[in-house]
């Protein structure tokens, strides 16, 4: 089975101050990998990357082992396929929680069905289900977003990415800004999706959190530090990653 | 089943199906070869140096006029601005109720459109440069005062309270806790007017006020669509310029002074203020000079002709239901075909940048293009009729609404999109979920007090037979019928402050959201319409 994605000599940024520099990365499925490294690292570049909002100035980007494609409707395709968990949720406050996670389904939809969703939301079991699978009650189909308690937005922001049905979770500094408990939630909720055949890469700010992961990817100033498994992750590597950084 | 706010925007457009089924029938097809040419000249505009000198001298005016009516229109609507405030006169006598009479006079000028102003001051001084100046400074001083008031109206007063309370004059309280907040407000609105009297200046011109527009007219009636685009492509490097400029001044002076108050900017911006007011007032006198603009030949009167007794039988006899059937068919056609138009537009547009810019670029035609002269234009292949008046005005509105819209998609809605992009989406449909979501109440409340305007512009296309009672005032002005006059006035004003109570009541419904906790984005009431008049 190919990797799932790989990045190869990844540069983004021009030379003076690279926001990303010659990174190499691969994640393969099942696989859980924890990026870490102090604020201005790279992190969110290289999740913008591995999405595909960012093309990288030099490098290459496999999917499944094979190059991004240039037409519009593969790309698409294949970025329907990876699904970003956003710390600020991106979730549409004006709609309703069953049209948020239809507009998951937007990449696979055509106009109609699109338009469709807007007058009379579609897919209702499918969308229940997934609240079910997040322990959320299905009856919040029909409430606005605006409506829902922090802890409902984040695991309605998780129940879209579930609708998405995609093969790699990518999820930029999640646990950031929430309360210790929201945070453990969480981090036990994406690490239990992100199950074989997906895989999960999850930017994080705190090394302790690290129990649940297969790999650890340091990153520091764009470049790559370290990148092996958490086991065998040595304290003094933590500490050299973030030394002299700002807290 | 409730239509989800980004449908909202997109509804207006459906009345494109009973536009389009009805145009083949008003068409007459004999002047598209007309229609080509004109076209086809926007790429070779006259570069003869007696055409420029002509439009630059039509330009000057223009400007001049549009200055000048400006300015008079600030000056005038800050005072009865604050004479018509609540808030004002509650502190200064202990009783808002004059506050609230002087609003009501000041609705009767407000009603009635510049271009009439124009004629009825034509009709009694004659042409000449003051006409023009004072015909914009009226209407546009009465709805400077309005939001004038509204604003005052509005800002937190906790203030103002304690400085009374601790003895300080009235007057000095109401400077001291009021000013400040006003001021930027004032600014941000002002300059926005300034491109409006531009606007009107050049309209006042197609009407033989003097300017640029009496240039395009002229051009476009002997078909002359060489020396038409020369004015015109010069009429659009100024005024996106003065868009350009006032933008720039808006983020310079306007947006930042309430965040910034403990930065050094504060102090240079209070100096620039003050240095462009004061700049603005030699400029104001080198221009009425230039003009040749003397306030008081205004007071000299001509002789008009003599009027008969007044037949209110004949008044009567005018076919009131159809006119202002008319008048109210012409304006929600062409406010449903501006609103609705603008995001399908943007929609269409969106995967390709290059068309997004060519769309920028007819916007900003429709903004400063005059009404009747794309009645006119219109003409060549249309006949005459309320369609083809509420397709001139809704390609007008439509260049106004597409800007605001354009305005407020920079800033609304723009992670939604990025994540929706992320999963997949197509451009547009995470452009149609993304961010029109976030922008569908506060445009939609624009465009309802676009309406409102619009109703208010209908009297202008009334010159290319848009029938309604536009174009019998028109007529009633020309034949010197005074009483008919009279009464199409009342009416037209009746009308105007009926369809801005109804306009105001659908943006308070659109803007009262029912749910608020985590708005993204601005798009907050006043810039969406609330002070933007």
């Amino acid at each position: 089975m190919p990797s799932l994605l790989t990045l190869e000599s990844i540069t983004v940024g021009g030379r003076s101050q690279p926001r990303l520099d010659g990174v190499s990365l691969r994640l393969e499925p099942g696989e859980r990998v924890a990026l870490l490294g102090p604020s201005g690292a790279g992190k969110s570049t290289l999740i913008a990357v591995a999405n595909g909002l960012l093309s990288p100035d030099h490098g290459q980007v496999l999917w499944q082992g094979e190059p991004r494609a240039r037409r519009r409707r593969a790309r698409r395709r294949q970025q329907a396929r990876i699904g970003t968990l956003w710390q600020d949720l991106r979730l549409i406050e004006e709609l309703t929680v069953q049209q948020n996670l239809n507009a998951a389904r937007l990449a696979a939809w055509g106009w109609p069905r699109a338009l469709l969703n807007l007058l009379l939301p579609l897919d209702s079991p499918a969308c229940a289900a997934v609240l079910q699978r997040l322990d959320l009650d299905p009856a919040l189909l029909n409430q606005p977003v605006s409506a829902l308690s922090g802890g409902q937005r984040q695991r309605v922001a998780l129940a879209r990415l579930l609708r998405q049905e995609p093969l790699l979770l990518l999820a930029d500094e999640p646990l950031a800004s929430l309360d210790p408990r929201l945070a453990a939630d969480l981090l036990t909720l994406l690490l239990e999706l992100a199950s074989p055949p997906r895989g999960l890469l999850l930017s994080l700010h705190r090394p302790d959190l690290l129990a649940g992961f297969d790999r650890a990817v340091g990153l520091r100033d764009g470049r790559l530090v370290f990148d092996q498994p958490c086991n065998r992750l040595e304290p003094g590597q933590l500490e050299a990653l973030y030394a002299g950084a700002e807290p | 089943m409730r239509p989800a706010a980004p449908l909202w925007v997109l509804l207006p457009a459906l009345v494109l199906l009973p536009v389009l089924a009805l145009l083949p029938g008003i068409s007459h097809g004999g002047g598209w070869e007309l229609v080509g040419q004109f076209a086809a000249a926007a790429l070779q505009p006259s570069l003869d140096p007696l055409v420029l000198g002509s439009v630059l001298g039509g330009l000057g005016i223009t400007a001049g006029i549009a200055l000048l009516g400006w300015a008079g229109s600030l000056a005038l609507g800050l005072l009865l601005g604050i004479a018509s405030s609540r808030v004002v006169w509650r502190t200064c006598t202990g009783s808002a109720t004059p506050a609230g009479w002087i609003r009501r006079l000041l609705a009767v000028p407000r009603s009635i459109h510049e271009l009439l102003w124009g004629l009825l001051l034509l009709q009694l001084v004659g042409l000449q440069p003051a006409v023009a100046v004072v015909a914009i400074a009226i209407p546009f001083g009465a709805l400077v005062a309005r939001v004038v008031s509204d604003l005052l109206d509005t800002l937190p007063t906790a203030t103002l309270e304690a400085l009374r309370s601790g003895g300080a004059p009235a007057p000095a309280a109401l400077l001291t806790a009021l000013g400040p907040p006003l001021l930027p407000q004032v600014i941000s609105y002002s300059g926005y007017r300034l491109e409006c009297a531009l606007r009107s200046a050049t309209l006042l011109g197609v009407f033989g006020l003097g300017g640029l527009g009496t240039e395009l007219r002229l051009t476009l009636q002997s078909l002359a669509f060489r020396e038409l685009w020369s004015g015109l492509w010069l009429l659009l490097a100024v005024m996106l310029l003065l868009e350009a400029l006032l933008g720039w001044l808006r983020r310079r002076w306007a947006m930042p002074a309430r965040l910034s108050l403990r930065q050094r900017a504060v102090g240079r911006q209070a100096r620039e203020l003050v240095a462009a007011g004061l700049g603005l007032l030699p400029l104001l006198a080198l221009v009425a000079w230039r003009l040749e603009v003397e306030p008081t030949a205004l007071l000299q009167w001509q002789g008009l002709p003599p009027l008969g007794p007044a037949d209110w039988g004949a008044v009567a006899s005018l076919p009131w239901p159809g006119l202002i059937a008319n008048t109210v068919l012409l304006t929600v056609l062409a406010a449903t075909l501006a609103v609705g138009l603008a995001p399908l537009l943007l929609l269409v547009v969106e995967p390709w940048p290059a068309a997004g810019v060519l769309l920028r670029g007819l916007w900003a035609l429709g903004r400063l293009w005059p009404p009747p002269l794309t009645a006119l234009l219109l003409l060549f292949v249309l006949q005459p009729g309320v369609l083809t008046g509420a397709l001139a005005l809704g390609f007008h509105n439509l260049g106004i609404l597409g800007r605001l819209l354009l305005e407020a998609a920079e800033t609304t809605g723009a992670p939604q999109q990025q994540a929706l992009l992320a999963a997949g989406s197509g451009p547009r449909l995470a452009l149609l979920y993304g961010r029109f979501s976030g922008l569908a109440r506060p445009y939609l409340a624009y465009g309802a007090y676009r309406a409102d305007v619009i109703l208010r512009e209908s009297v202008v296309v009334g010159l290319v037979g848009a029938t309604g009672l536009g174009s019998q005032l028109l007529e009633a002005l020309s034949s010197f019928a005074g009483d008919q006059l009279l009464a199409l006035v009342l009416a037209y004003a009746l009308l105007t402050l009926l369809g801005e109570d109804l306009s105001d009541r659908a943006r308070l419904w659109l803007l009262e959201t029912p749910h608020q906790e985590t708005p993204h984005g601005d798009g907050h009431p006043q810039e969406a319409g609330g002070a933007w008049r």
